[in-house]
């Protein structure tokens, strides 16, 4: 009697998991593995609706028209997420599960590339001219010569102004224009006492601006050989005082994330931003400013040989992983669309605002309608054009540490901490975590 | 009928079946928790990433005593800890006790406002409070109106402020969910006993203290334990109120060993170590409590 | 109860009354936020606007045009669902175990399996996506629901709770010839129908509202779940916040709809029927 009970309860919970099987054993049709087995159909994590995703599916169609019966299979899988994904699968030890394409933050991708190298395939023999992505954009995704990604989504820098407000403190997009961080204060204090506005905000939990003002002078947090560089830099240390000037001084005015950075812009109590290109997507669905807005060059580092007025902020670029069953279809594809096809750019452009950073694309009609939101500015042009100027530097695995412990200095020099001392904390920090 | 079965006394047959009732679940967490648990604490002895991993004994433990970040962290949870665990937990078992008056109208809906705030996805509750919180939210507007402040405080900027925002957040959501345990606990106490208080001449404050709380002791043992190991693993408020901000005066260990093994360039060795660090933590305060609380009389 | 009675106590009862009017006020109010933004346009919403609006149909259009809403909504609730009743299945029988037949290893075992829950779910992970990937578990509601169905939060719930049941009604009941698990089944389960309702509400929540782990393991776009739907429409450079409220909401409201159908069960007293 208890025997049989037992075994009925045993079978009992063996057999609700395997109802549980049954019931929802919804298998992917390509098995377990996340490459597609499908010889005609290539399986893409990305994120993105609007933007990356639908440009990837027109990639598809396009590329559809000659090779009949392709097809790519679009998993959304948020960036943040998609890192969470590739590091488990490839820490599991298991490339069985990735993708054929994955779409990478380009900051993020060094350090994939460091800690997993065979996880992604080597383009290098692709049918590209890499020199048409400019320098920089082609270091994101290059290790020892060796290209890994097709580069995508443009993040060159650009600084949009409300002419609006420049125009009630006495000033013009021009006067803005290939400027100079001081100039930019003079400025800026000028507008806020004005207007009341300020001229810039910044997300304090992220350092963007930072960043941006670092690599404009083609300078980095590391050194040439990668090794923690913040004591003694020269950029940095000029960067660090003009930004804590600008905070004192009311001309930057500090958020701490991004919907405050979304909500200030649409109730219009900045006069100007500075990020990545993609920002004009944010500006653009506050209807009502329509016209107001104008576009221009970043300022530039004062008293640094090197300084430039362009950066990058963002972007992603596109790779194949080494588990794709499919090489020469996935290579062919995006060489034949993201890589080489002016056409392919100047579709995808009304449809989703994807900037190329293709430099050739940006030549086209296109490319160089004018755009009413920003007062008939032909932006699209104007960006790819800085994309081409934008200085390089030395990239590392370990970008996040670094604009991490940079940002926590920033944060506490602002609230009042000694500034030597809180870059030497900083140094220290970011040595510590390039060991191991 | 269980007499008559030959070999086993009916003591011993009963033992087994307490064995039996608790084998599945014990197979289950024995597979899901114990062996990855064996696996990470052997990962926390190795350095390296995937597959080339090289053992380097306790040396990733070590490196927590230079780590600065991760102590902030341990101190920023503890804080946490120390503040909103005994705030929520009494609220909690007064709602609760308030809720479960039979002469009270609308008890249902009164329930279920209490609980929405858990039931709220992340999300939305996140976004939510930053929009509260923001220099110029809801929160500043109301404080600036009333003549308190002049101009917005920014709350999510100032490390202190931002503490206290993920503290009360903490206690917002979490309330009615330790509300739950505790309705679900009351109803073992019989209304009779009450009743005999009320005659006794005992208020309301007394019946508190000398009954519903000595009677409901197991589930505030329990729900004790729940909310150390939900504090000390404190993650999602971090990550989306405050990103760890400003200056990491805000993030918590979970958080900080996330970015360790996915944000930052992959070191699961040492993220595994930090883990069992956090482990030891819990334990040890988990002991403490049973031992404290939990006797069977 | 005399009418005059009646009245007294619900006078009595005021302060009560204002208290919990506050505190649902206080509990209420994003809830109401969450409406109110999900019927507006996104500039409205980001400029604090704290009205509903008329712009419902319009941001649910545009939800279910780019994400699979009912898919998502379909798979939450199965996964769920299913989650939920083998969970209280598995993790009650066994707090019914360690608790009517609890000896010295039993306690010791509890002991041990308390600790399961105190490592950082970070840690494990990777090790536990090598053995599901191994036993091809993945994209399957199994492999979504193995790690949460045997807790030890459940079985403390139902071990602590199961102290309450009367040792004498189990004497009793193997009088009358049941066996163990039918006193379980018969006798404990109706007997404990607030705990279960309870630790249903718990885990019904729990696992609707998890995301790391099937992130990682469903990797198929069939399987997404809500939070991950409501993951996708923050990942943009762009926010639509109105969209992103509206798609908030229908993943709010079947937690609360399931609390409402359920407090009833936990929280008006049953146990006199048995004592």
């Amino acid at each position: 009697m208890k025997k049989r009970l037992l075994s009925v309860l045993l079978v009992g919970t063996v057999a609700m998991s395997l109802v549980a099987c049954g019931g929802g054993g919804k298998k992917a049709d390509s098995g377990d593995s996340g490459s597609s087995a499908d010889s005609n159909k290539l399986t893409v994590w990305a994120w993105d609706q609007t933007f990356n995703i639908k440009s990837m599916q027109m990639a598809a169609d396009e590329y559809a028209k000659d090779h009949e019966g392709f097809e790519v299979e679009i998993i959304e899988t948020g960036s943040d997420d998609c890192q969470t994904k590739l590091t488990t699968c490839a820490n599991a030890g298991d490339y069985s599960t990735m993708p054929d394409i994955v779409l990478m933050q380009d900051n993020s991708y060094q350090k994939y590339l460091k800690s997993y190298p065979d996880a992604f395939t080597d383009l290098s023999d692709m049918d590209v001219t890499w020199e048409d992505f400019g320098e920089l954009k082609q270091a994101y995704s290059m290790l020892d010569g060796k290209h890994y990604g097709v580069p995508f989504d443009n993040g060159a820098v650009i600084a949009c102004y409300r002419t609006d407000i420049l125009a009630e403190a006495g000033y013009t997009i021009d006067d803005l224009t290939d400027i100079t961080w001081s100039r930019f204060m003079e400025i800026g204090q000028d507008v806020h006492e004005k207007t009341g506005k300020y001229l810039l905000m910044n997300q304090a939990t992220d350092g963007d601006l930072m960043m941006m003002m670092i690599q404009s002078c083609g300078a980095n947090l590391v050194d040439e050989d990668g090794n923690a560089f913040i004591v003694g830099n020269e950029v940095v240390e000029k960067c660090v005082d003009l930004y804590a000037e600008m905070i004192e001084k009311d001309v930057v005015k500090l958020i701490n994330n991004w919907d405050e950075y979304v909500q200030t812009i649409t109730t219009g109590q900045t006069a100007g931003v500075i990020n990545g290109n993609w920002i004009t997507a944010t500006l653009m669905s506050t209807e009502d400013q329509k016209g107001l807005w104008e576009i221009t060059t970043m300022p530039k580092v004062d008293g640094i040989d090197t300084a430039t007025n362009y950066a990058n902020n963002g972007g992603s670029s596109w790779y194949i992983t080494s588990n794709c069953k499919n090489k020469e279809l996935a290579m062919d594809f995006l060489a034949s669309t993201f890589g080489s096809s002016t056409e392919f750019y100047d579709s995808i452009l009304p449809e989703t605002g994807a900037i190329s950073c293709y430099l050739p694309a940006g030549e086209s009609e296109v490319y160089n309608e004018p755009n009413e939101f920003f007062n008939n500015q032909p932006i699209f042009s104007t960006i790819v054009e800085y994309s081409s100027h934008i200085p390089e530097f030395t990239s590392t695995p370990y970008h996040y540490e670094s604009r991490e412990c940079i940002n926590t200095a920033v944060g506490n020099i602002v609230d009042g901490a000694d500034k030597d001392a809180a870059l030497k904390e900083a140094q220290k920090t970011l040595e510590f975590k390039m060991t191991e | 009928m269980i007499s008559k079965k030959k070999g086993m006394s009916l003591v011993a047959k009963q033992r087994a079946a307490g064995w039996a009732f608790l084998a599945p679940a014990t197979i289950l967490i024995a597979i899901m928790s114990f062996y990855p648990m064996i696996r990470a604490f052997i990962l926390s002895l190795q350095t390296g990433t995937g597959a080339n991993m090289k053992i380097v004994g306790f040396s990733n433990y070590a490196r927590i005593l230079s780590d600065k970040v991760f102590q902030q962290s341990i101190i920023n949870t503890f804080l946490y800890l120390i503040i909103q665990v005994p705030i929520m937990l009494i609220l909690a078992i007064l709602l609760a006790q308030l809720l479960n008056n039979k002469d009270l109208r609308l008890k249902g809906v009164f329930r279920t406002c209490v609980f929405l705030p858990c039931a709220t996805s992340l999300v939305s509750y996140a976004l939510i409070f930053r929009c509260l919180f923001a220099q110029d939210g809801l929160i500043n507007n109301v404080l600036i109106k009333l003549h308190i402040l002049n101009t917005g405080y920014n709350f999510l900027g100032n490390s202190t402020s931002a503490k206290i925002v993920i503290i009360l957040a903490l206690i917002w959501r979490w309330t009615g969910y330790n509300m739950v345990f505790y309705l679900a606990g009351l109803q073992n106490i019989e209304y009779s006993v009450y009743e005999a208080a009320k005659i006794d001449g005992a208020n309301g404050w007394k019946t508190f203290w000398k009954i519903t709380v000595p009677l409901l002791k197991p589930t505030i043992i329990m729900t004790f334990i729940m909310s150390i190991n939900g504090t000390l693993q404190l993650f999602d408020e971090s990550v989306n109120l405050t990103k760890g901000g400003p200056a990491n005066s805000t993030i918590t260990m979970s958080h900080y060993i996330y970015n360790t093994c996915f944000m930052n360039v992959p070191n699961f060795g040492y993220a595994s170590a930090m883990a069992f660090i956090v482990f030891i933590m819990v334990a040890v305060l988990a002991l403490i409590n049973m031992k404290v609380g939990d006797t069977r009389d | 109860m005399t009418k005059k009675n009646k009245s007294a106590s619900q006078r009595r009862l005021i302060p009560t009354y204002i208290f919990l009017v506050i505190v649902s006020f206080i509990s209420v109010f994003p809830l109401y936020w969450m409406i109110a933004a999900a019927t507006n346009t996104s500039t409205d919403v980001s400029r604090g606007k704290i009205i509903p609006g008329t712009y419902f149909i319009e941001n649910f259009r545009n939800l279910i045009s780019q994400q699979p809403l009912w898919g998502s909504l379909w798979n939450s609730f199965f996964y769920a669902i299913l989650t939920t009743i083998v969970c209280l299945l598995i993790c009650s029988i066994a707090g019914y175990g360690f608790e009517i037949y609890h000896d010295k290893a039993k306690d010791g075992l509890f002991s041990v399996l308390l600790l399961a829950m105190m490592v950082p779910q970070v840690a494990t992970m990777v090790p536990l996506f090598q053995m599901f990937s191994k036993a091809g578990l993945l994209n399957t509601a199994v492999g979504f629901m193995m790690p949460m169905i045997s807790t030890p939060f459940m079985i403390m719930m139902f071990r602590q709770n199961a102290r309450a049941f009367p040792v004498d009604i189990i004497e009793a009941a193997r009088i009358d010839g049941l066996n163990e698990l039918q006193i379980f089944f018969r006798m404990f389960i109706p007997t404990m129908r607030s705990t279960y309702a309870a630790a249903a509400v718990i885990t019904f929540m729990n696992a609707w509202n998890s995301y790391l782990w099937p992130k990682v393991i469903m990797q198929d776009n069939s399987a997404m779940t809500m939070p991950m739907l409501i993951a996708n429409l923050i990942t943009g450079y762009v926010t639509d916040y109105g969209m992103l409220m509206c798609g908030v909401l229908f993943c709010s409201i079947p937690t609360m709809i399931v609390f409402f159908v359920l407090q009833k069960q936990f929280a008006e007293g049953i146990t006199g029927a048995v004592k």
